[in-house]
């Protein structure tokens, strides 16, 4: 049996059940619905404040038209926040690692705010595609160009998630295995390596949560340019 | 209410035999309690107590009268040893990535924990501070509202004192009119009285007069001619020894 370290990205099932479903509902699980009191424990006070005041710095660019993506922003960014932070846990499987789920999310809430754009205010989304100011003999060149950024959109989304949160798993399992391998031969370059995945582990702490919310704040942006 | 609807309707159909007995049996085991949800129960001030951070302090005051103190941590160092002996666990990369994420994770909760905890239960004092601001203003703002109507009743007792002054100040006013009046009548009595006198005066006057003249003019009248030369005669003669005295007198 070849173990390799991509193996962590499979997709998990037990006795053929799939338990992605599970690894992907578990977030739902994480944050308790707030009960009808006034004054609440510490933890639903948190979150509410979290919740609000994030959605409350996400809403502020657009206008009122973008106010009614409210819920789906700021639930796909706990989402995603959680998913990423869960699978820092050892043996755990992340779901954002699969471009399949990436670019499920991604594609359709692209192509909403595209069609969006176009049904409501059509000469202005198309004129999203010329930037200000540009001389003019550049401009076919100029609209070509924008309009391949425009439809690269989805795909930058999608496999920026991926990518990121990939690598940093690989990255962790590989020196990680680093350590293990030179713990019983040179120890003290283990500990040395292990300081280095103590350094990973926090800069994928901090991947994990930035991801998600950029995810979230570019999908906010090209709302904006189209409502 | 839907329940009275079938305990009613489940009293009538009882007589009708064994169906109506059914459903009155069936909903009797429901609709026992009052069904009253205030008040609601208050929430625990603080959650369930933990040893370590994850092991609750139950687990240890279980086995705290068989094992004593070390119990509970003599069963997880066995039954980590017991893992680790028979490969249930087996130690690969994935323990040192765990026990790096773990030692973040504990530095996370360890450095932040109680800040954050500070932070939630502010923002709950907050919102209380602020209901309680409301009804602390309306308290204020009623209290001094029975200060006033207090200063009020207080007022309204000093009245009377304003009414005696304002009648005596009415009295006063009243009282100087009158003497006033009363002056003028003596005056304008005293000049009419004056005047009477006055002139009793010029009468009494004019008959003096009227009679001196009267007489002077009898005694005028009265003297005769032969009088007259001998009173003359008199003077002349008076008058000559007058002069004789005084010529003596300036020769001496």
């Amino acid at each position: 049996m070849m173990v390799s370290f991509f193996d962590q990205f499979a997709s998990p099932s037990f006795l053929g059940i799939p338990l992605i479903a599970i690894a992907i509902a578990l977030p739902w699980v994480l944050f308790p619905t707030p009960p009808a009191r006034w004054v609440n424990n510490r933890l639903i006070t948190v979150q509410t404040w979290f919740i609000n005041r994030f959605t409350n710095q996400l809403m502020l660019p657009l206008s009122v038209g973008g106010h009614k993506w409210a819920l789906l922003l700021a639930s796909l960014m706990v989402f995603l926040i959680t998913i990423n932070m869960l699978g820092l846990l050892p043996y755990t499987f992340t779901p954002t690692t699969q471009l399949s789920l990436n670019m499920g999310l991604a594609v359709p809430l692209w192509l909403a705010t595209v069609i969006i754009g176009m049904r409501n205010q059509p000469t202005v989304a198309l004129g999203h595609l010329l930037p200000e100011g540009t001389p003019i003999p550049l401009i076919p060149v100029l609209i070509i160009i924008e309009t391949i950024s425009l439809f690269i959109r989805p795909l930058a989304l999608g496999v920026r998630l991926t990518a990121n949160l990939t690598a940093g798993h690989l990255l962790i399992q590989l020196i990680a295995t680093a350590v293990f391998v030179l713990l019983p031969m040179m120890p003290t370059v283990a500990i040395l390596t292990a300081a280095v995945l103590f350094l990973l582990t926090l800069l994928e702490v901090a991947v994990a949560m930035i991801q998600a919310y950029v995810f979230v704040l570019l999908l906010s942006l090209y709302l904006q340019e189209n409502v | 209410m839907l329940s009275r609807l079938v305990l009613v309707s489940g009293h009538t159909l009882k007589n009708n035999g064994s169906f109506g007995a059914c459903l009155v049996q069936a909903s009797r085991s429901f609709h026992q309690s009052s069904q009253s949800l205030a008040p609601v129960p208050p929430l625990p001030e603080k959650g369930g107590k933990v040893r370590h951070g994850i092991f609750p302090e139950e687990l240890f005051t279980l086995l705290y009268p068989k094992t004593g103190v070390t119990g509970p941590y003599m069963l997880g160092t066995g039954l980590f040893l017991y893992m680790l002996s028979k490969e249930i666990y087996v130690i690969n990369h994935e323990t040192f990535a765990a026990a790096s994420i773990g030692a973040v994770v504990i530095y996370g909760i360890k450095k932040f924990g109680p800040s954050v905890a500070a932070f939630a239960d502010k923002l709950n004092e907050d919102k209380v501070a602020k209901a309680q601001e409301v009804k602390g203003q309306a308290m204020a703002v009623l209290e001094l509202g029975i200060e006033n109507e207090k200063k009020e009743q207080w007022r309204v007792e000093g009245r009377h004192l304003l009414f005696d002054a304002k009648r005596n100040n009415v009295a006063m006013l009243l009282e100087t009119n009158y003497r006033e009046r009363l002056h003028m009548v003596t005056n304008e009595v005293k000049k009419r009285l004056d005047y009477q006198v006055q002139l009793q005066n010029l009468h009494r006057r004019m008959e003096q007069e009227h009679m001196v003249n009267w007489v002077e003019q009898s005694v005028v009248k009265s003297i005769t001619p032969q009088q007259e030369k001998e009173s003359i005669a008199k003077c002349i003669s008076d008058l000559k020894v007058l002069a004789k005295a005084t010529q003596a007198r300036a020769t001496v």
